[in-house]
């Protein structure tokens, strides 16, 4: 169990003033069996008009709208967490989980992941956990993590061919895998201890809980890590999306600092 | 039987037809093409008690059609009972993830249903298909009906039957009956879309405002309209003549600058009531459909009045088999394409098209469904000042208003060319006004 202080901060500037602008932001933690939230500020601007839900993952969500021209977005979220207290998240009933079991946009495997699971033999008294672990470590072995080569919009059969990509790239094969074995898998976006931008990993079901894998880094996840939200792939945790009135050019900086209290 | 005097007015009525805008539009390799959409004036009569059993089962069909979206996103009973293979909703375009645990005003999905039947020779109805989503046509028989009684106000004197002028009262019923506060509105995609004279002849009919995206706004979590000076006022319920894909950027489709964003996230509060519901995509499709009839027993616990025309899942091994030992015979049709798309006849097909065919059916069994073809009873139409029999089917409206509403009328499509079993007017079809008969 670890007593950390995180600060995820965001912010967009825009190179001439736009209106009309409308957001909704998910990168909210929230207190689960794995995590207790404390002391909780979000900070957002412009913040004339906010509000709040979930989402139907569950994510907590910020919309907003600014008509007022402005040339800067910025999103704050600091607090204390105490992560480690689970190694796993109670879930719902197996026939309410049809929508982490098929593939999704990012994780719809094609050729070379199809060819690659082929690889893989499990044995027989393996249970849906250790599939899930068993090839996270040979991911591990196969992929290289390099920056630049992928983007946002890299799925998990592009990145597979390439043979090398990040965080996003490594979550959305390996839950492409786990569905190939059968097994439901979900993506999660968080926050690591350090210094550095989000990060992504995978939750695995198995006997109504989900259990967390960290395939960039091949480690079961204990407390070292801050979930945000979770969905099927990269799209249903977009941090931040938006549109707006107006001509500008984006520039966008995040930071994550995560360190031990 | 039939009326001469109503028959020389038929031109009158299609000139009337096109002053007044009836017209959808077509695009086809991308250009955008109005066509006219050419109405018989030789009705189709349904006697009261046929319909009366009609509306029994169409009743019937919607209600448990709307249970089974409000499982499907709620508690699934459906599928944990194994009733409904979970492949066919997960694997399914139709099914939105976004609708999870998402319950609409009174938990009514689907408020405006098109149900399309044909009639065979032996007299028996069939439901061909549901539209939960945005089924279009009944604008065209309320107004050719109201251009024929003005025509030929004869004919309506020698014949009783139902006034289907009435559609737009049990519309606006139906729309105030979710109503959260405020206004209605018709939202409409605008000029070009291809049922453009409907949106604004059923807004005319019901007294609401017809909008575009560009006039509603969220703001504070409610949704309003934004008149010409700029004044706000709070709009209840939105009849929205746009697909799910389109209706807000920030939860469906972020292109869609037709949509209002965030108005999916105040109708997740409950401040705003959607006409029809998100996600009603996974109820009518075409895989799901087979299981329809079986969804009345789970749901309803009473035997099915409608009846399927006799289909066959390829993803189950035996209706496979069925598949392939009488394939000439079947109609097969991919559970992703609508508008007439992606409908084949085995039997016309090239031995080379059919090997084909297999093959793919075969490597995605799911995508497909077999029907037997229906041997529809035809109907006449004119042609040339000459009666010929034509294929037709009739596209019922079913309303869900504080209780199921059937319209006593219904938009009949027939196919303009004799060889044809495809009515879709996307494909060149024409209209025909529905009587029912009031006794």
């Amino acid at each position: 169990m670890k007593n950390l202080h995180f600060r995820y901060a965001m912010r967009i500037s825009f190179d001439s003033p736009v209106t009309n602008h409308r957001f909704t932001v998910k990168c909210i933690p929230q207190t689960d069996e794995r995590q207790i939230i404390e002391n909780l500020v979000v900070s957002v601007f412009p913040n004339q008009s906010l509000s709040q839900d979930r989402d139907s993952f569950g994510n907590r969500c910020i919309f907003g709208h600014c008509e007022m021209e402005h040339q800067k977005f910025e999103i704050v979220v600091e607090g204390d967490a105490r992560t480690g207290r689970s190694p796993c998240e109670t879930g719902d009933a197996s026939h309410m989980l049809g929508l982490y079991r098929y593939q999704s946009f990012y994780t719809i495997p094609g050729e070379k992941i199809n060819a690659y699971f082929e690889k893989f033999s499990f044995s027989e008294n393996m249970n849906d956990y250790e599939k899930g672990v068993f090839m996270m470590h040979r991911l591990y072995e196969d992929f290289r993590y390099v920056q630049g080569i992928t983007n946002i919009q890299t799925t998990a059969e592009e990145a597979m061919e390439l043979g090398c990509g990040v965080c996003q790239d490594y979550s959305h094969i390996l839950i492409s895998l786990c569905h190939l074995a059968g097994i439901p898998a979900r993506y999660v976006v968080g926050m690591l201890t350090g210094e550095g931008a989000s990060h992504a990993w995978v939750e695995i079901y198995q006997d109504e809980k989900w259990y967390a894998l960290d395939p960039t880094n091949n480690l079961i996840v204990d407390d070292q890590h801050i979930k945000i939200s979770h969905g099927r792939d990269y799209r249903d945790c977009l941090i931040n999306q938006g549109v707006f009135t107006g001509c500008a050019k984006q520039t966008q900086e995040i930071q994550v600092v995560v360190e031990e209290n | 039987m039939y009326d001469l005097d109503l028959f020389e007015h038929t031109d009158t009525v299609n000139e009337l037809l096109a002053r007044y805008g009836v017209k959808f539009g077509v695009y086809k390799n991308n250009v955008f093409k109005e066509q006219l959409f050419p109405f018989d004036a030789i009705p189709r009569v349904i006697e009261k008690q046929e319909f009366d059993w009609l509306e029994r089962g169409l009743k019937q069909r919607v209600v448990a059609l709307n249970l089974f979206l409000k499982d499907i996103y709620g508690e699934k009973k459906i599928i944990r009972d194994k009733v409904v293979p979970e492949e066919f909703v997960y694997a399914s375009s139709g099914y939105l993830a976004q609708c999870e645990g998402v319950r609409p005003v009174k938990d009514i999905y689907s408020h405006i249903s098109g149900i399309d039947l044909v009639q065979g020779k032996n007299k028996e109805w069939y439901v061909l298909e549901d539209n939960l989503r945005v089924p279009s046509g009944a604008s065209y028989p309320m107004i050719a009906r109201e251009l024929c009684r003005r025509s030929s106000p004869r004919t309506f004197q020698n014949y009783k039957l139902e006034d289907n002028r009435n559609y737009a009262d049990l519309l606006r019923r139906t729309m105030d009956n979710v109503n959260v506060g405020g206004h209605t509105v018709i939202l409409t995609p605008g000029r070009y879309n291809a049922a453009y004279f409907e949106h604004s002849y059923l807004a005319e009919r019901t007294g609401v405002h017809l909008v575009n995206g560009r006039e509603l706004t969220v703001e504070d979590d409610k949704l309003y309209f934004v008149d010409y000076s700029g004044k706000k006022e709070r709009v209840g319920a939105v009849y929205r003549r746009i697909s799910d894909e389109y209706l807000d950027p920030m939860n469906f489709n972020p292109e869609s600058v037709i949509g209002i964003p965030h108005i999916y996230d105040i109708y997740r509060k409950g401040n705003v009531a959607l006409l029809n519901a998100p996600g009603n995509g996974i109820a009518d499709d075409k895989g799901i459909y087979y299981f329809v009839p079986k969804m009345v027993k789970y749901y309803l616990g009473e035997e099915p009045i409608l009846q399927n025309a006799p289909t066959y899942l390829p993803f189950y091994e035996e209706d496979m088999r069925y598949v392939l030992e009488h394939f000439d015979s079947l109609v097969l049709k991919d559970v992703a394409e609508a508008g007439g798309y992606g409908v084949v006849f085995g039997s016309s097909m090239t031995a080379k098209q059919k090997e084909d065919f297999i093959a793919l059916l075969k490597k995605e069994p799911r995508r497909f469904i077999a029907q037997e073809v229906i041997d529809f009873l035809d109907i006449d139409i004119m042609e040339k000042g000459e009666m010929v029999p034509r294929k037709a089917d009739l596209r019922a409206f079913v309303l869900m208003a504080d209780e199921p509403l059937v319209w006593k009328s219904g938009l009949t499509r027939f196919s303009r060319n004799p060889d044809s079993f495809i009515v879709n007017s996307s494909q060149g079809g024409g209209f025909k006004d529905t009587w029912v008969l009031s006794r």
